[in-house]
């Protein structure tokens, strides 16, 4: 289970970035005061455009990024405080995560699970059952270097779950992915969340959103302007779908400025 | 964890052709390589000059300076050529060109003013121009005073007294064959440490800073570094499995390199030890235990270096700006070492790298003493532990590792 409590994420920005984003300030708040939770057993999704700061409050999640302010907990552990369980449960998968490309599929997989505590056996038998869910196998002996972006992917995918990790956490999951393997990642999710997981997905991609999630937070600006399943969001946007609900949420949000100091 | 974390950072080395090559091989061929060629091009030159005929220009020379001149052409590898004075001009531009090696002047009446010496003041002048930055040019004055002139003066002098052994005043050390009071070990010790810890210190950098820069800012370029940070390893053991498996790396290229030294030493040891005798000394267990001490602390210092910077660069370009500085004052320190006399004062083997660096040459001429060794290693193990602190810090800073 997830519980987010008034969580703020401020950037510092350097010089450097003050001039690329053009702005006068040197802080940047990318979440502004949010607050959700996620149980086992369903799929939550945190859809919003660009910089809305997905990425950001998924990265606090898997203990990469510290809160300014609030307090997150994955199964009760802080994830500040006991950020080694954390990692422990979770599986975090997003495009900014590389594999060294020197090494093969099969290494990459045993050194993961290395370093995840788990037996040479364990490891032998998840590498078998993502290997062959993922279609791995044809490419396990190849080095990463040689393989094609769609390639990287599903390992990425594999290793990030290598240790069947109790919270799985993907930011943009189908980014990449050509539109076979994009099912079958989103039909393993499906399959996770069966198995009584917790998926947290980040998209701004409608169709998937709606396809794939129990529960949507809508993320706009840094801060959360709905959230809950997508019959209710679009019954208090009194919209017919989720694109529609979502551009009436930003007009809404436009009217009232942004999170951005 | 520590474990897997090292053993993977080693196969990434050991795995890679380019790198084992670059890291290892590549080194200590273009050191052997480099020291063979110089070594040469120096056994060349001394012989060359040895061997060279020197093109001497003698003018208003005396009869009596012929005849001597006669005497002795056969032993001397002069080619002597007896001119006028017109000519003194012309041979100057050519000893600037380097086409004559030395031209020799007697002053006028030179024979009747040695022969009056009663009744001059001074002796009369012989003058010889030459040009002191060119080696034969130099070389021919130095000859033709040794194996020509004294002699004539010795032949003066014989006339003059009437018995040529009257010219000699005392002979030094003719029957003294005990007069050289030297430790052969500590001469042949002194002979290495000329340039030897000099090149040991620049290589030990060279080799961390080789594959180090790749190790943490290329896995920050590459993105792979977030994806280790997601495994629930403390950030402390992933720092410490990429130090301890550079400094591993490091300390084998490093050997690579010596074994590359040593093996171009029969070629190149002229030169390598600045002319000295030749020859490894006899050091003692103890000593090679100290050299590999200091050593392996100043490996931890470079690698400590080279990690802390590089893990603040977002790429290894950054790293490589940042390490090339630090590389600059590495060898500013190793080269001041070289031409330093005597053992520094024990408070500064304390400082990092030129400490280090000293320490290994007092080694090498037999000289350190146990408080100095002390303080060398424990500095550089101090310095080393309060970089791999600064380090393990820097990997709980996201701003810096995820650039954030």
């Amino acid at each position: 289970m997830i519980q987010v409590y008034n969580f703020t994420k401020i950037y510092k920005l350097s010089k450097k970035q003050m001039a690329k984003q053009k702005t006068k300030s040197n802080i940047k708040k990318a979440v502004d005061n949010i607050s959700f939770s996620a149980k086992k057993g369903e799929i939550f999704g945190l859809l919003g455009p660009n910089g809305a700061g997905k990425t950001t409050t998924l990265r606090s999640i898997a203990t990469l990024l510290k809160a300014t302010d609030g307090t997150i907990l994955v199964n009760g552990y802080d994830v500040v405080k006991d950020s080694t369980k954390v990692r422990r449960s979770i599986g975090f998968l997003t495009n900014e995560l590389k594999m060294d490309t020197h090494f093969t599929p099969g290494y990459t997989m045993a050194f993961f699970g290395s370093l995840h505590g788990l037996s040479r056996d364990k490891i032998e038998r998840r590498t078998e059952e993502l290997f062959s869910l993922f279609g791995i196998h044809a490419f396990a002996d190849k080095k990463i270097g040689d393989l094609s972006t769609g390639m990287k992917q599903k390992l990425s995918i594999a290793v990030s779950l290598v240790h069947d990790p109790e919270v799985v956490i993907f930011d943009e999951p189908t980014n990449g992915l050509d539109i076979i393997t994009a099912r079958t990642v989103t039909d393993y999710l499906r399959a996770l969340k069966e198995q009584g997981k917790l998926v947290i997905v980040s998209t701004h991609i409608m169709a998937v959103a709606s396809r794939l999630c129990d529960k949507l937070a809508i993320m706009i600006n840094g801060r959360i302007v709905a959230e809950g399943t997508i019959d209710k969001i679009l019954k208090d946007t009194k919209t017919a779908d989720l694109e529609d609900a979502f551009f009436e949420l930003y007009k809404e949000t436009a009217k009232g400025g942004n999170a951005d100091v | 964890m520590f474990n897997v974390i090292l053993r993977k950072e080693l196969k990434r080395v050991f795995t890679d052709k380019r790198l084992i090559f670059s890291s290892f091989i590549l080194p200590a061929v273009s050191i052997f390589l480099t020291y063979i060629v110089l070594g040469m091009m120096f056994s060349n030159m001394v012989g060359d000059i040895r061997e060279h005929k020197a093109s001497v220009y003698v003018q208003n020379s005396p009869g009596s300076f012929r005849e001597y001149y006669d005497t002795i052409s056969n032993k001397v590898n002069m080619n002597i050529e007896f001119i006028e004075a017109d000519k003194i001009e012309s041979i100057k531009d050519s000893i600037l060109t380097g086409e004559a090696d030395l031209l020799v002047e007697f002053e006028n009446n030179f024979e009747a003013k040695t022969a009056g010496y009663l009744d001059r003041e001074v002796p009369p002048e012989i003058k010889t121009y030459y040009n002191p930055s060119e080696d034969y040019s130099k070389d021919a004055r130095g000859n033709f005073i040794d194996q020509v002139l004294n002699g004539y003066e010795r032949e003066i002098l014989a006339d003059r007294f009437g018995n040529i052994n009257y010219t000699t005043a005392f002979v030094i050390d003719r029957t003294n064959e005990e007069g050289v009071i030297v430790n052969e070990e500590k001469a042949k010790g002194k002979a290495l440490s000329m340039i030897v810890p000099m090149l040991i210190g620049i290589i030990l950098f060279s080799s961390a800073m080789g594959i180090g820069l790749d190790t943490i800012a290329g896995e920050k370029e590459r993105g792979t570094m977030s994806t280790l940070l997601l495994t629930p390893v403390k950030r402390e053991t992933i720092a410490l499995g990429k130090v301890a498996g550079l400094a591993v790396v490091a300390v084998i290229s490093a050997l690579c390199s010596f074994v590359g030294i040593m093996a171009s030493m029969p070629f190149a040891s002229n030169m390598l030890m600045a002319g000295g005798s030749g020859g490894i000394p006899e050091f003692t267990l103890g000593q090679y235990g100290q050299l590999l001490l200091i050593m392996l602390s100043l490996v931890g210092v470079n690698v400590g270096l080279v990690c802390l910077l590089s893990v603040r660069a977002r790429s290894v370009k950054e790293a490589g700006s940042y390490v090339a500085p630090v590389f600059m004052i590495v060898m500013v320190a190793a080269f001041s070492t070289m031409f330093a006399s005597g053992t520094p004062e024990t408070y500064k083997f304390a400082i990092p790298v030129y400490g280090s660096i000293s320490a290994i040459k007092a080694v090498l001429n037999f000289e350190l003493g146990i408080d100095q060794f002390m303080v060398t290693v424990i500095s550089s193990v101090v310095v080393t532990l309060i970089l791999i602190k600064a380090i393990t810090n820097t990997f709980n800073n996201e701003k810096i590792m995820l650039n954030a």
